[in-house]
């Protein structure tokens, strides 16, 4: 593979308590290279959007990176100081959030938003930022962009203003959109036209791609390869045709089966019992055991890292060569 | 099918009032204003059916679950639970023992739960209300059995709501949901609030009890897989109307509706199959001022004058499979 867009190494999220340090996100590594869309699953509470947020510096208090390293282009960016994380903040690091309404300001038409956003990194005058403005608009779909431009983010629909926030995440060209959940709040047949659009636009753009969210059906139809995240840590991470198909780890085999489909019939869902454990009561060994149909000895004491398990990696002991030869 | 029909509802419909406070209708000089949620719909649930209703978000879908749950009354129509009229049964002791029937899951188990109830109160009300048990011995004893059918410990009854994690407070809710052994379940997006692997386990306890007590459900999801798996009968719903009623298996083999085409379209192929999906255009418009005729026509690749000036009827197409569609009617698609 050619050198990576950006390098995540050991990553670990912690929330300090009064009753001690809660780790949300544990030793989390994993590399997105350029152009490449990275799709992030898990259930709810798996770590997969502080993830995103630890890689752009986002956490909110009192969360904190508590260990590891985010390079991105070579560059460290997890312990630069705030001002610079700013800077690299929508110029190199372009982000769409879940909810449209709340990531844009109500107060200021789309026009002045784009328009700031482009200016802030990109040294143009202000009837040249208009005019790039309007050009991002009408690649992302905005009928009449120019009337539309003097619009505030109210008189817009949920699927226009995701546009919108696409637009304003590509506006200065950044090497990676980070994509929080971008389609959970749209209806189904929004939902389609703005991953479909969020692709074309990031290919288009050159951007790389990290979409986090808990739907099996966009990632199968968006992404490259797939992170699955359980209780903090990745399980399971691999092309995305093999993932779904030939999933490796316990986990992600039972997550795939318990999605009811449209292809074909059955009587009755698979399901993983139990569910997902509490940050203050995540078990000994492999987090998963106690839910594993497969679990023996060896998971309830000692943690898996990444093993290669054929096609994909996966954090299970049934991969291990050692465990292979007894 | 032979089954007795349970449930039958005929022209339903419902207005919301959302027009301006008095004075501003008299300054600004503007009339009055009625969102139309609901326009004339008609179905019909037979026992130990699960007949679930589809649309988006805006569609009417939860307005229809709501009146046929007797929380709102209808602007119009009627609705008739084993062959007595609703509106006639009102405020007497008819309603009363047609609401023991009755009961509804509804989609938020954070909401529905009063955090300041211990489980075993929550789930004991509708015995209480009713006045289904003798004895608070009896009662506790029906908790018990209730707490173990939904596949939680007795002992769970003394805990609090927030000691339970989503899956499990949904199955508080279908707990509490059976305690006066209902025939009929309304549940409106039931696992929506839930994560997948979480979401199997509620589908298939739901499905368990229903082969158990022979329970009628009307099911409302705006998420096609699970209501594939779950109903027998679907209606697929678009900005208040009704535009096509069919069995399961067939609305998606053969779904004629070209808005039901547009959503089967719509779902992200999660088995790879490669299938070419033709991109959905536009949005649902604002149901104030829904389009003229039919209200899908501005986004349907199939409309015709007709369709901008008439509004289509819910004609029959097939066995116990209705479309409303000038379209379909006219044998183009």
């Amino acid at each position: 593979m050619s050198e990576p867009l950006l390098r995540v190494r050991d990553l670990v999220v912690e929330f300090p308590t009064r009753r001690g340090i809660l780790t949300a996100v544990d030793k989390v590594s994993f590399d997105i290279a350029p152009g490449e869309v990275l799709g992030v699953v898990g259930e709810s509470g798996a770590g997969k959007s502080l993830t995103g947020a630890a890689i752009i510096n986002l956490l909110e208090p009192p969360g904190r990176i508590g260990g590891g390293e985010v390079i991105l282009q070579g560059q460290r960016i997890d312990n630069l100081p705030m001002e610079k994380v700013r800077k690299i903040r929508g110029s190199r690091i372009g982000m769409v959030f879940q909810d449209p309404l709340t990531s844009l300001n109500p107060l200021y038409t789309i026009g002045r938003q784009l328009t700031e956003t482009i200016q802030t990194h990109m040294k143009l005058s202000d009837a040249d930022a208009l005019a790039r403005a309007i050009e991002l608009l009408t690649e992302v779909g905005i009928p009449a962009p120019e009337t539309r431009i003097e619009s505030y983010p109210h008189q817009f629909s949920g699927g226009m203003r995701q546009r919108v926030v696409i637009a304003l995440a590509l506006a200065a060209n950044p090497v990676l959109v980070i994509a929080d959940e971008p389609t959970t709040a749209l209806d189904v047949s929004v939902q389609a036209q703005i991953i479909r659009l969020l692709k074309k636009m990031c290919a288009e753009h050159g951007a790389a791609v990290m979409l986090i969210t808990h739907d099996m059906g966009v990632i199968a139809e968006t992404a490259d390869r797939v992170a699955v995240m359980y209780a903090g840590r990745i399980a399971e991470i691999g092309p995305v045709r093999e993932v779904i198909k030939h999933a490796r780890h316990p986990y992600t085999e039972g997550l795939m089966a318990s999605i009811p489909s449209l292809g074909h019939d059955s009587e009755r869902l698979q399901q993983i019992e139990g569910s997902m454990p509490r940050l203050t009561a995540i078990p000994d060994g492999c987090a998963f055991h106690p839910r594993c149909p497969k679990a023996f000895d060896r998971c309830m004491k000692e943690r898996p890292e990444l093993i290669d398990a054929e096609t994909t990696r996966a954090a299970c002991w049934l991969y291990d060569k050692a465990e292979a030869a007894t | 099918m032979s089954q007795p029909e349970l449930l039958e509802v005929q022209g339903l419909t419902r207005y919301f009032d959302v027009s301006k406070p008095l004075l501003n209708r008299v300054v600004e000089r503007v009339p009055r204003q009625y969102l139309r949620a609901v326009h004339d719909v008609n179905f019909s649930i037979g026992a130990g059916e699960t007949f679930a209703l589809v649309g988006e978000s805006g569609c009417g879908k939860s307005t229809v679950a709501r009146m046929v749950a007797g929380l709102i009354p209808p602007s119009k129509g009627a609705i008739r639970f084993d062959g007595i009229d609703r509106a006639a049964a009102r405020s007497s002791a008819e309603e009363r023992k047609l609401r023991r029937r009755f009961q509804m899951i509804f989609q938020d188990p954070f909401a529905s739960l009063n955090p300041r109830w211990r489980v075993d109160r929550i789930i004991s009300e509708p015995i209480r209300a009713f006045g289904l048990a003798a004895d608070a011995q009896e009662i506790e004893h029906r908790v018990g059995e209730l707490l173990k059918l939904v596949k939680l410990d007795p002992a769970d009854g003394a805990k609090f709501p927030h000691e339970f994690s989503g899956g499990q407070r949904q199955r508080i809710a279908i707990a509490r949901a059976l305690s006066n052994r209902p025939e009929f379940i309304i549940c409106d997006e039931p696992t929506s609030a839930l994560d997948v692997s979480v979401q199997a386990q509620i589908l298939n306890l739901m499905r368990d009890l229903q082969d158990e007590f022979g329970l009628t459900y009307l099911f409302i999801s705006h998420n096609l897989a699970v209501v594939r798996h779950m109903a027998t009968r679907i209606g697929v719903m678009y900005l208040g109307k009704l535009c096509e009623v069919a069995p399961s298996h067939e609305l998606f083999s053969d779904p004629r509706h070209p808005y039901t085409r547009m959503l089967l379209d719509a779902v992200p192929d999660i088995d790879m199959t490669g299938r070419a999906r033709t991109p959905v255009k536009g949005e649902v418009p604002n149901p104030i001022n829904p389009p003229s005729g039919c209200a899908f026509h501005p986004r349907c690749p199939h409309a015709f004058d007709r369709c901008r000036s008439e509004e289509p009827l819910l004609e029959i197409v097939g066995e116990r499979h209705g479309a409303s569609c000038h379209a379909v009617a006219e044998g183009r698609i």
